[in-house]
C-alpha cells in the first residue's frame, strides 16, 4: 500500500515558530500505523518539514518551488506519478504556509475521492475503513475501495513524540522541481496572534488557601449564599422554587401562559 | 616440631591462594566491563585519593546507620588486617616469631566479632531492606574464616600441633576460599568493585566537597544517543553498578518506591548488573512495587528497556530525579545518571516518552514553554505591579528569573511577595519578560537533550545582550540548570536562590522583619536546592530571622523526602498506590506545625494539591513579607 502524507510549513499557533502543523503530525501517526509512508512537501525550503522525520516518517519528497507559487499543480503531478492508495492531509491552516483548500484542489485535479475530518484509518490496499468525525464525539465509519484522500480531524490520536535520533536518520529527497504554476494572491492584511491580556479582578482575595479563594470566586458566601433554605418543603413548593431559580439564572424561559 | 613447620607455610599460603582466587574471580567479572564505552579517568589522582575518599566520604554516608558503620569497621578492618598479617608470614623470619601469631589471632578474633554482627542483621530474621540470596551465606563464610583463622593462629602461637591444626586450617580454608570465590557474583564483589569505583568514579567532584550534580551534556552527533543496552554505558559506570552491595538504603529513601510506583532503585541497579551477564545469580531483594518478574534477554547487547525487557519503561519514568538514592548510597553509585541515560535513548532514539509527557515536551520544543503559553504571558501574574523589563533597561544589578511557576496562579502570589520584598529593600532588578524561555529542565530530565540544548543556547544568547551581576530565582530547578548545567553550554552566571538573597538583604539591614513567634513552621527542603546544591541553611536562617517557632521533619536537609514534583514525574504520571505529596504532607503533619514553608514552585504546587491538608503552604518569601509588613 502506498501512503502519502502532505506536509506544510506551518507555524506554532502561539509562539509563531516554524513547526509541522499538529494535524499533519496526527496524520503521520495514522499513516505509520498502516505501513510505510512518504511525506510530500512543495515549497521553497524543506527545513520546515524536517520535523516530520522525527514523528514517524523515514522519507520526505521535496518539490522545490519559489516562494509564493501555488503548490497544487506540482503536488498533483507528483501524486499522479506516485499513484498512492491513501493521501492524508491536515484539515485547515493553523497560521503558516498551509491551506485547508489544497486537499480539495488536489482531489479535484486528480479526480480522487475526498473524505474529510478523519480520526482513524484501518484496513489494507483494497478496502480502507475510515472513522470520520461528525463533531462532538460522534463518528461515522466509512469503507472505501480504491484510492482516497482524507483530511485529518484534531480529534485523531495525538501525535507521536518527536525523536531527535530518527529525524537525524531520515532522508529528504529533492524530486523534480516543477517550475510552472500560478502565483497565489497575496493577502494584504497584517496578522498577529490573538493574546488575552491579564485582568485584575477588583476585590479578589489574595490570601488564604486555594479552597477559600475558589469559594470567594464562585460566590459561596456571595450571591449563592443568599438563597433560601427550605426544610422539608412539600413537593409542590420545592418544584416551584427550583423552577423559579432556573428561570432566574436563565436556564429556563419564563412561564408560558397556556392555561389562560 | 616437624608437623608445625608446614603449617606456618600452609596457613599464609592459604591467604595467598585466596588472593589469587579473588583476583581470578575479579578479572572474570572485570572482563565484562570492557564492553562499556571509554571514559576519561584520572587514575593516578584517584589512586592517591582513594584512602581519603573511603575513610571520609564513604564513611560519612555509612555512619548514618551507626550499627552498620560499626559492623563494617570491625569486620572489614579485621578481615583486611588478619589476612595481610597472615600473608606476610610467608617470610620465614616472621613465621617463626611466635608472639606475631598472637597479633594475628587477635585480628582474626576481631573479624569473628564482626562476623557475628553481620550475622545478627540477617538471623533469625533479615532486615527488610537487605537482600537475601548469596548474602545470607556471607555470615557463615566470615565466621568460618575468622574462627578457623583464630584457632590456627593460636595453635601457632602456642606451638601446639596435632589433630587440631588440620581441622582449624580446614575451617579457615572453607571460609576464606568461599569469600574469595564470592568476588565474581557474590557479596564480596562490592569490596573489589567498590574500591576501584572510588578510584575511577565518574563524578570525582563529589569528593572535593562541591555538589557535582549537573547532568553531563550529551554529544548530539554521537552515532547512538543514550543507553539502550549495557554496552552503551561507559565502563566505569558498569563497574559502579557492580559495586552495589544490595544494602537497600536507596530503596527506603526512594519516594517512588514509598508511593508504590514500579520503581526500586536497588532493583534497578541490580537489573543493570544482571543485564550485563546471564550468569548473574537471581535477585533476592524487594521487587519493583507491583511485583513484575525479571524477564527478557541478558547480555552486553541486549536491550534493557521495554515492556518485555528487564526494566519496564514505567520504572524509568517513575523517577523524580530527587537524588535521595544517590545521597544514601554508601557505594557512591549515581542512580540518576543511569536513569537519565536510559531515558535519553527512549526519548531521542525511539520517541518513546510516556503518553502524557508528549504534549509538554512538544510544546517546550516548539514554543519554549511546557504549557504552550505565550512567553509574554509569563509576567501576567504581576498585573498591577511595576515590573522592570531588561529590554527597556539593558542592565540591572539583579536579573530576576521567573521560571515556569510564574504561569501558576498560586505561585504568582509567592512571586508577588518576592517582588514586593525586592522593592522594599530597594534592589535594582529586572526580568527578561517575554524573552525568558524555559530553562529546559523538564526536557533534560525526561531525556530530551536536544530540546534542552536548543533552549539553553537561546537563553544564553538572550542573556548575552544584558548586563547584570547576578541572577536571582525562586525556582531551584531553574537555579540548578542556570548555575550548574549552563556552564557546559557556554553560559556562566552567578545564580542565587531567593532565600539566600533575602537572607543577605536581612543581614544588610535592608529588610527589617518583626518576629512572628505565633507561627509554627516546618520547612520542606526542595531536592534541587538541598541535594543538588547543598543549600539547606539560608531558608532556615530566614525563618529564624522572623522568629517563627520552627520544627524539623524526620527527614530534612539533604536527606529530605521529595514532594514528587521533579524529573517530569508529574507530567509522566505513572500510577502508584499512593501519591508522593500525600506521604510528604503526612510527614509534615507529624511535626504539628501549622505552616509548611516551601521554597520552590514545584513543591508549592505538589503540596498545595494534597487534599484534606490541615496545614498551610507558604513560600519563605510570603512569610518574610508578612513579617516585614507587620513591622510597618
Ligand atoms: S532519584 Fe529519587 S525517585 Fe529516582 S530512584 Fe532515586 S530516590 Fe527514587
Ligand atoms: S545502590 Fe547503593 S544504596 Fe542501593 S542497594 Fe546498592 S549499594 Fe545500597
Amino acid at each position: 500500500m502506498t501512503i502519502v502524507v502532505l506536509l506544510s510549513a506551518g507555524r506554532h499557533p502561539v509562539s509563531g515558530a516554524p513547526v509541522l502543523p499538529r494535524m499533519e503530525a496526527q496524520a503521520i501517526r495514522i499513516a505509520a500505523s498502516l505501513g510505510e509512508a512518504v511525506g510530500l512537501h512543495a515549497g521553497p525550503d524543506a527545513e520546515a518539514v524536517r520535523e516530520a522525520l522525527g514523528l514517524g516518517l523515514t522519507r520526505i519528497e521535496h518539490i522545490a518551488l519559489p516562494e509564493g507559487l501555488d503548490p497544487v499543480p506540482a503536488l498533483s503531478a507528483r501524486l499522479a506519478a506516485l499513484a498512492p492508495d491513501l493521501v492524508l492531509a491536515g484539515r485547515r491552516s493553523q497560521g503558516g504556509a498551509e491551506s485547508g483548500v489544497v486537499p480539495y484542489a488536489l482531489a479535484e485535479a486528480l479526480d480522487l475521492l475526498l473524505i474529510p475530518d478523519v480520526v482513524a484509518v484501518s484496513g489494507g490496499a483494497d478496502t480502507l475503513t475510515l472513522d470520520q468525525s461528525l463533531g462532538r464525539g460522534a463518528l461515522r465509519r466509512v469503507s472505501v475501495r480504491g484510492p482516497v484522500l482524507a483530511t485529518v480531524h484534531p480529534d485523531a490520536a495525538a501525535p507521536h513524540a518527536y525523536a531527535f535520533g530518527k529525524a537525524r536518520r531520515g532522508a529528504v529527497e529533492l524530486v523534480g522541481a516543477a517550475a510552472t504554476g500560478v502565483d497565489v494572491p497575496q493577502a494584504i492584511v497584517e496578522e498577529r496572534p490573538y493574546r488575552r491580556r491579564p485582568k485584575l479582578v477588583k476585590g479578589a482575595p489574595t490570601g488564604g488557601s486555594a479552597a477559600e479563594r475558589l469559594k470567594a470566586a464562585t460566590g459561596e458566601g456571595g450571591s449563592a449564599a443568599k438563597g433560601r433554605l427550605l426544610v422539608e418543603p412539600d413537593p409542590e413548593e420545592a418544584a416551584r422554587e427550583i423552577l423559579a431559580h432556573l428561570r432566574q439564572i436563565g436556564v429556563l424561559a419564563g412561564p408560558t401562559k397556556s392555561n389562560s | 616440631m616437624t608437623s608445625l613447620m608446614p603449617l606456618t607455610t600452609v596457613f599464609p599460603g592459604l591467604v595467598w591462594l585466596m588472593a589469587a582466587l579473588a583476583l581470578v574471580q575479579g578479572l572474570r567479572r572485570a572482563a565484562l566491563w570492557r564492553v562499556g564505552a571509554a571514559a576519561p579517568v584520572a587514575w593516578l589522582d584517584g589512586l592517591v585519593k582513594l584512602p581519603k575518599r573511603y575513610l571520609v566520604d564513604v564513611h560519612h554516608v555509612v555512619a548514618r546507620d551507626p550499627y552498620a558503620s560499626r559492623m563494617h569497621a570491625v569486620v572489614a578492618g579485621g578481615l583486611l588486617a588478619a589476612s595481610i598479617l597472615t600473608a606476610l608470614a610467608i617470610l620465614p623470619p616472621i613465621a617463626g616469631f611466635r608472639p606475631y601469631w598472637f597479633v594475628v589471632a587477635l585480628a582474626f578474633g576481631v573479624t569473628a566479632v564482626g562476623s557475628l554482627l553481620v550475622g545478627a542483621r540477617r538471623y533469625p530474621a533479615k532486615q527488610k531492606r537487605l537482600s537475601a540470596g548469596r548474602f545470607q551465606i556471607l555470615p557463615f563464610l566470615l565466621v568460618a574464616y575468622a574462627v578457623g583463622g583464630t584457632a590456627t593462629a593460636l595453635l601457632l602461637a602456642f606451638g601446639i600441633g596435632g589433630v587440631f591444626a588440620p581441622l582449624a586450617l580446614a575451617l579457615a580454608a572453607a571460609g576464606g576460599l568461599g569469600l574469595a570465590f564470592e568476588v565474581r557474583h557474590g557479596p564480596m564483589r562490592h569490596a573489589a568493585a567498590g574500591a576501584l569505583h572510588l578510584v575511577a568514579h565518574p563524578r570525582p567532584g563529589r569528593f572535593e566537597g562541591r555538589p557535582d550534580t549537573a547532568l553531563q551534556p550529551l554529544d548530539l552527533d554521537a552515532p547512538r544517543l543514550g543507553s539502550e543496552m549495557p554496552a552503551d554505558f561507559t565502563w566505569n559506570r558498569l563497574l559502579s553498578y557492580d559495586a552495589c552491595v544490595s544494602c537497600g538504603r536507596c530503596e527506603i529513601a526512594c519516594p517512588a518506591f514509598a508511593a508504590g510506583q514500579p520503581l526500586n532503585p536497588k532493583r534497578l541497579i541490580q537489573d543493570l548488573v544482571a543485564g550485563l551477564s546471564p550468569a548473574e545469580p537471581a535477585y533476592a531483594g524487594n521487587p519493583y512495587p507491583g511485583g513484575r518478574p525479571a524477564q527478557g534477554e541478558r547480555g552486553a547487547l541486549a536491550g534493557l528497556i521495554g515492556p518485555d525487557a528487564r526494566i519496564h519503561p514505567d520504572t524509568l519514568w517513575s523517577c523524580t530525579t530527587c537524588r535521595a538514592c544517590v545521597e544514601e548510597c554508601p557505594m557512591m553509585i549515581e542512580h540518576v545518571d543511569a536513569v537519565v541515560s536510559l531515558r535519553r535513548h527512549q526519548t531521542l532514539e525511539r520517541g518513546a516518552l510516556p503518553e502524557k509527557a508528549v504534549g509538554p515536551v512538544t510544546e517546550l520544543r516548539q514554543s519554549g514553554d511546557p504549557g504552550g503559553r505565550p512567553l509574554s504571558a509569563r509576567t501576567d501574574f504581576a498585573a498591577g505591579v511595576d515590573l522592570p523589563v531588561m529590554a527597556d533597561r539593558q542592565q540591572a544589578e539583579v536579573l530576576l528569573w521567573l521560571g515556569e511557576g510564574a504561569y501558576d496562579l498560586r505561585y504568582g502570589r509567592s512571586l508577588r511577595a518576592l517582588i514586593r520584598l525586592l522593592r522594599e529593600a530597594g534592589v535594582d532588578f529586572a526580568v527578561l519578560g517575554a524573552e525568558e524561555r524555559d530553562t529546559g529542565d523538564l526536557a533534560r530530565r525526561l531525556g530530551d537533550e536536544a530540546t534542552f540544548q536548543a533552549l539553553a543556547r537561546e537563553n544564553i544568547a538572550t542573556l548575552q545582550n544584558y548586563r547584570f551581576e547576578r541572577i536571582v530565582t525562586a525556582d531551584p530547578h531553574a537555579l540548578h540548570a542556570l548555575r550548574n548545567e549552563y556552564p557546559a553550554m557556554g553560559g556562566r552566571y552567578t545564580v542565587i536562590h531567593h532565600t539566600a538573597f533575602l537572607l543577605e538583604l536581612i543581614r544588610a539591614g535592608k529588610l527589617n522583619p518583626v518576629r512572628l513567634p505565633d507561627l509554627s513552621v516546618t520547612y520542606h527542603d526542595p531536592c534541587y536546592l538541598a541535594r543538588y546544591n547543598g543549600e539547606t541553611e539560608a531558608p532556615r536562617a530566614v525563618l529564624d530571622a522572623i522568629g517563627v517557632s520552627r520544627s524539623e521533619m524526620a527527614r530534612s536537609g539533604k536527606r529530605a523526602m521529595c514532594c514528587g514534583g521533579g524529573g517530569g514525574a508529574p507530567v509522566s504520571d505513572i500510577p502508584g498506590e499512593r501519591r508522593i505529596p500525600d506521604i510528604r504532607m503526612a510527614q509534615a503533619a507529624e511535626t504539628g506545625a501549622g505552616i509548611v514553608a516551601v521554597a520552590c514552585p514545584s513543591c508549592t504546587a505538589m503540596l498545595e494539591g494534597v487534599t484534606g491538608r490541615t496545614s498551610e503552604i507558604r513560600d519563605i518569601a510570603e512569610l518574610l513579607l508578612q513579617a516585614v509588613e507587620a513591622g510597618r
